[in-house]
């Protein structure tokens, strides 16, 4: 007892309209598996955690209280290239282009 | 490529240039992705004609490598290595040992039986 194909068509389009899916009985390619996916842009993109706060922010934040905090790594930065100019081993001045001559070659 | 980056240093995690090369192609391919998307429905559309999948392709193509998905690897955000990198921590496998070691990672413990 075979079903004859038309009717099986009908179904299957009805199916279709049912489950609001495209009625392609050749199952030519139209590409839409793509339109299908997803997008992944936006998880790929939150994978690296973004910088939410400077330690200079911190300091603005608490001025209006008329607080200080101290950033002592920044501290001891600065007095270690105190020392380094101190005993003339800083880096040297940037060069400017007007006054003397630009280095040769 | 300098111009994916963004203007004002964003990331706060362990950084070197590979990290924030990754982040540029994160965000190229981000900003790209609907426009990829809509190429790569028209090359695999069948009842379009030929030339405009054609040309489709060749758009695809000359896109900029940075908006590649495959140009995206995930990298340790805790000192940059893109080799054994556990994708569920972010992190490699190193670091990974230190942070459950140190009680950092909640659920995660040292197997023993």
């Amino acid at each position: 007892m075979s079903v004859p194909r038309a009717r099986l068509l009908d179904l299957l389009r009805a199916r279709c309209e049912l489950f609001s899916t495209t009625f392609n009985p050749e199952g030519v390619r139209t590409g839409n598996k793509i339109l299908r996916q997803r997008l992944k842009g936006p998880a790929l993109a939150s994978y690296y955690p973004r910088k939410i706060m400077t330690f200079r922010d911190f300091q603005e934040e608490f001025k209006p209280l008329e607080l200080e905090i101290e950033n002592d790594a920044e501290l001891d930065r600065l007095e270690h290239i105190a020392a380094l100019k101190a005993r003339g081993k800083g880096t040297p001045k940037k060069k400017r282009e007007k006054d003397g001559k630009a280095a040769k070659k | 490529m300098s111009m994916f980056r963004a203007k004002k240093f964003d990331l706060g995690c362990f950084t070197n240039i590979k990290v924030i090369r990754d982040h540029a192609k994160r965000k190229a391919f981000e900003a790209a992705e609907a426009e990829r998307q809509a190429l790569r429905y028209i090359i695999r559309n069948t009842t379009l004609p030929a030339r405009t999948r054609a040309i489709a392709q060749l758009q695809l193509t000359q896109m900029h490598c940075y908006t590649r998905p495959t140009q995206i690897r995930n990298r340790c955000i805790f000192g940059g290595k893109g080799r054994g990198v556990l994708a569920d921590f972010k992190m490699s496998r190193y670091n990974f040992r230190m942070q459950a070691l140190a009680g950092n990672l909640p659920g995660v413990k040292k197997a023993s039986w």
